[in-house]
């Protein structure tokens, strides 16, 4: 199977998936062509916050919440996000005995975006208003031939959330929508968003499978923290992605536990 | 005391409930033809463009 995993921040140790994780990959990646997608917006607020650089976040009408990327936030997430956690999570994956190699979005044009202009976010006042798009942009392609070249060679691609503008500007991409990209481009069998919540919860109650139009009559019910995930997932379904998981990456074995079913949810087309 | 002031819909004529406290960028709606707008000040004069519709995936 093809599968591509994207790895959220908040499971990550040190800013390295642990032991539990890193012997799941390796077995699935033994079994699958396995590309994975690392998420770590909290670190870059952390370090932004070392470094004395405030992080603005702004909500959306529709209650997405967002880093909101000025030129200086910009240098602070690319070092962050394609240095030091990349960086840590191939070491990490190469001293276990994966072939990891780590690509940003950037490199090779692996993901090209359109720029912002604008985003239209509710004010401290409750109001809307249009403020200038920052360095973020939307992924509207998709270097699936680079990522091929790269698991045809037997490496496993370890992706950055940025990627290039079309003028060439560097621009941050949240990192769900990055691997729901990559895995419609790819044509994944499963795209698997493992946080360090459960699964999808709707109605008070876990649902451990749900249809996108199931999904897509509730979004107004779903928080901020899990509606990116949501939407990721029903790209990836709209672009031919098999499934969807949305599973605990702190559970055991959490890739194959999700695979087979045992935890997490599942959302699938229809 | 709050007051407001009356701006024309470009595209319908209707009338576009404008508070004083306006900021650049503010977005409203038409009440008639639901039209959304950005709001631009220049001068203390108040012109109102068709608001840009953007994804809301803006970065990680």
């Amino acid at each position: 199977m093809k599968l591509v995993v994207k790895i959220g921040g908040s499971i990550l140790k040190n800013g390295a998936p642990d032991l539990n994780l890193i012997d799941d990959l390796k077995s699935v990646f033994s079994e699958n062509r396995l590309v994975l997608v690392h998420g770590g917006g909290d670190e870059v607020t952390a370090v932004a916050s070392r470094m004395g650089k405030k992080q603005v976040f702004v909500m959306s009408p529709r209650g997405f919440r967002s880093r909101y990327t000025d030129k200086e936030t910009l240098d602070i997430y690319v070092m962050v996000m394609a240095g030091r956690i990349s960086k840590e999570i191939v070491s990490t994956l190469l001293r276990f005995g994966l072939p990891a190699v780590g690509i940003s979005g950037v490199d090779g044009g692996l993901l090209r975006a359109e720029r912002k202009r604008k985003l239209i976010i509710i004010d401290e006042r409750g109001r809307k208003r249009a403020i200038p798009g920052g360095y973020t942009g939307k992924i509207v392609e998709v270097n699936a031939g680079l990522l091929n070249m790269l698991l045809d060679s037997g490496f496993l691609p370890v992706v950055s959330p940025l990627a290039l503008g079309m003028e060439y500007e560097i621009l941050n991409v949240d990192g769900d929508r990055a691997a729901s990209y990559v895995a419609g481009a790819l044509k994944a069998d499963r795209l698997i968003l493992l946080t360090d919540v459960e699964g999808l919860i709707l109605d008070g109650e876990l649902r451990r499978e749900v249809s996108a139009s199931q999904v897509e009559d509730r979004l107004s019910k779903i928080g901020p923290g899990m509606i990116t995930k949501v939407y990721a997932a029903l790209e990836a379904l709209k672009m031919g992605v098999g499934e969807v998981l949305i599973s605990s990456g702190l559970a055991e074995k959490p890739v194959t536990s999700a695979l087979k079913g045992r935890i997490g949810t599942r959302i699938y087309r229809g | 005391m709050y007051t407001v002031k009356i701006v024309e819909c470009p595209e319908c004529g209707g009338e576009i409930k404008i508070p004083d406290d306006v900021l650049e960028g503010e977005i409203f709606s038409c009440p008639d033809c639901g039209m959304e707008y950005e709001v631009y000040i220049n001068d203390g004069e108040i012109t109102l463009k068709p608001a840009e519709v953007e994804g809301e995936d803006w970065g990680e």
